[in-house]
């Protein structure tokens, strides 16, 4: 039985916008299903429903074996949820609200401080416990959100844009936390706008475009879908472009070559291609001066199933070609 | 059964607390009626003498209205509040736990009516000290139940605008139903001095019980003719506006 299974499930909203237009979707027990989209695109109103916060208008959905609409608080038993604000009263400390978390998930008293403490511990956050969250970090407070989240060991655990507007630290933080829920069996429905953080993470993922899923799959299919691998060869200066082509060509897909003896030849397995190109190079004499793998990323995917960049992969890219800078300055 | 008390009592002291971490807040509210009794006896202080007043001292007869008004503004910041939770996302929290919604609703009200004793306390004490009657252990029983169950009744009535309306936007329509309700009754003089449409209207304005109920210890005695009405009318207004309240919860998430 799936941990979560959506039917054709529709969220129209009055003035008949149609946020969610008929998804369908099937996340295995223990699986880390990565729900990815723009803004806007219908992924928290999709949370929302799963979740028992928004009432469906269509189709159906089933969340730990329970219908949202018909077994609403079976499903809230069961589930964790990390909303994309972390909904903190900032006048409580870390330890009082998630003492009242447990309280209200029913947890029995005697084991409310130190199931707490536990999760504070696990989270980082001992330090803290006592201070008011109104004098957290925006990284600690989505800490403790999770910790929160978790104080009734759900079997689902629902994150919806977790780490947002995190510094690099918090994120991969939070990231070790998602690996280590995934390692104890909590099946783990993350939305996210970062690309990245999809492809790190997520066993499947689907994207969501305009209410409607465009792409189904494990990242590595995704990427496969949209084409493969190629390598960016530079020769050294002399090399003789009609020797090269007769070579790069037994391997694949040759694009014309650029300036500079630059070619772009289209693999199949990427990495594993490098070798037999390079010697093959070296026995005609030809001299390699840069070799690049270039694999299809999930921003591929994304373009090629929405005809538009995802807002997080920009960032990255931006962030990637300020590392790249950076490297290149060392 | 023990968990929904449990988790009724966490959201009345996470309410609570609130009054201890930001007592600034709280102040306006308590002031308000203390001032209101004291400004209302020095203007209409002598309405008293008039024949057919049933008090001897304007002031005895003006402090249990702000008692209730002390109480309408508790339930009024109630709903505020929750508009607020609602704003930030906290309320979500509340709706995704597994506890049953009236749960959650009575933790929010339940807040509000003991919050509401805070005004009456330190008014009853200011009004104790300027030379007020006073209203005997049962009369002050009496008028502080009310006083708790008014307090619940205006905290249904903005809870229920808060749910409907989810933003602190409608604030002041929470507050005016709370002025409304208290004011146009037998406030400032007795039924059978008021005229025109103040008297019909307190006449059949449920809250004119309450107002009596709390009234009573303090210009007579309490009696059972003025205390059944002054608890059904408490009761009959909870009902209603609790069931709206309730409706309202459902309305939000599944």
């Amino acid at each position: 039985m799936p941990a979560i299974e959506a039917t054709k499930l529709e969220r129209e909203f009055k003035g008949g916008l149609r946020a969610v237009d008929g998804i369908d979707l099937a996340v295995a027990p223990g699986e880390v299903y990565a729900f990815l989209g723009p803004n806007g695109a219908g992924k928290t109103t999709t949370v929302r429903m799963l979740v028992t916060l928004l009432r469906p208008t269509g189709g159906e959905a089933r969340v730990a074996g329970f219908d949202v609409a018909r077994q609403p608080a079976e499903v809230r038993r069961r589930i964790g949820v990390a909303l994309q604000e972390a909904a903190l009263d900032l006048l409580m400390t870390g330890r009082e609200l998630i003492e009242l978390q447990a309280t209200l998930h029913g947890i029995d008293p005697r084991s409310v401080r130190s199931r707490g403490d536990e999760l504070l511990e696990r989270v980082g956050l001992t330090e803290a416990r006592d201070r008011r969250v109104g004098t957290y970090s925006g990284g600690m407070r989505r800490r403790l959100d999770l910790a929160m989240a978790l104080i009734h060991e759900p079997q689902v655990l629902f994150l919806d844009e977790p780490t947002t507007g995190l510094d690099p630290v918090s994120r991969l933080t939070l990231w070790d936390e998602v690996r280590r829920l995934k390692g104890e069996g909590t099946t783990v429905f993350l939305t996210t706008q970062y690309l990245e953080e999809a492809d790190q993470l997520a066993d499947r993922l689907s994207i969501i475009s305009a209410g409607k899923l465009v792409a189904e799959g494990t990242p590595g299919e995704l990427k496969a879908q949209v084409g493969r691998p190629h390598l960016d060869i530079t020769l050294s200066d002399g090399a003789d472009p009609g020797d090269a082509n007769r070579v790069l060509e037994r391997f694949g897909e040759l694009q014309p070559p650029g300036p500079d003896c630059h070619f772009s030849l289209r693999v199949g397995h990427g990495a594993a291609d490098i070798a037999p190109v390079v010697r093959a190079l070296d026995e005609a004499g030809l001299r390699v001066a840069s070799l690049q793998v270039i694999e299809p990323s999930l921003d591929d995917v994304f373009v090629a199933k929405t005809g538009r960049h995802l807002e997080g992969a920009s960032e990255q890219r931006e962030a990637a070609a300020d590392a790249a800078g950076s490297d290149g300055d060392r | 059964m023990t968990a929904s008390l449990r988790a009724m009592g966490a959201l009345v002291r996470r309410a609570l607390n609130e009054i201890l971490r930001v007592p600034g807040g709280a102040i306006p509210g308590v002031l308000a009626p203390t001032i209101f009794m004291l400004g209302l006896s020095a203007v209409f202080g002598k309405a008293s003498h008039l024949p057919g007043f049933t008090a001897s001292d304007f002031r005895t007869f003006i402090v249990p209205v702000g008692f209730l008004q002390g109480a309408s503004f508790t339930g009024a910041a109630t709903g505020v509040n929750l508009a607020r939770d609602i704003e930030q996302g906290w309320f979500d929290r509340l709706l995704l736990s597994p506890t049953p919604r009236p749960v959650l609703l009575a933790g929010l009200v339940g807040s509000a009516s003991l919050r509401a004793l805070m005004p009456a306390s330190f008014l009853l004490v200011v009004a104790l000290i300027v030379g007020v009657h006073w209203p005997g252990v049962l009369g002050l029983v009496v008028a502080g139940a009310l006083v708790m169950g008014l307090a619940c009744v205006m905290a249904l009535w903005a809870v229920m605008l808060a749910l409907r309306f989810r933003t602190q936007q409608a604030a002041p329509l929470m507050q005016i139903g709370g002025f409304i309700a208290v004011l146009f009754t037998t406030a400032y003089a007795p039924q059978a001095l008021l005229t025109g449409w103040l008297r019909d209207v307190a006449r059949i304005n449920p809250v004119t019980h309450v107002l009596d109920g709390v009234r009573q210890g303090f210009v007579a005695q309490v009696t059972w003719g003025k205390t059944w009405p002054a608890f059904v009318a408490v009761a009959g207004l909870m009902l209603v506006l609790g069931a709206l309240a309730v409706r309202g919860l459902r309305r939000v998430g599944v």
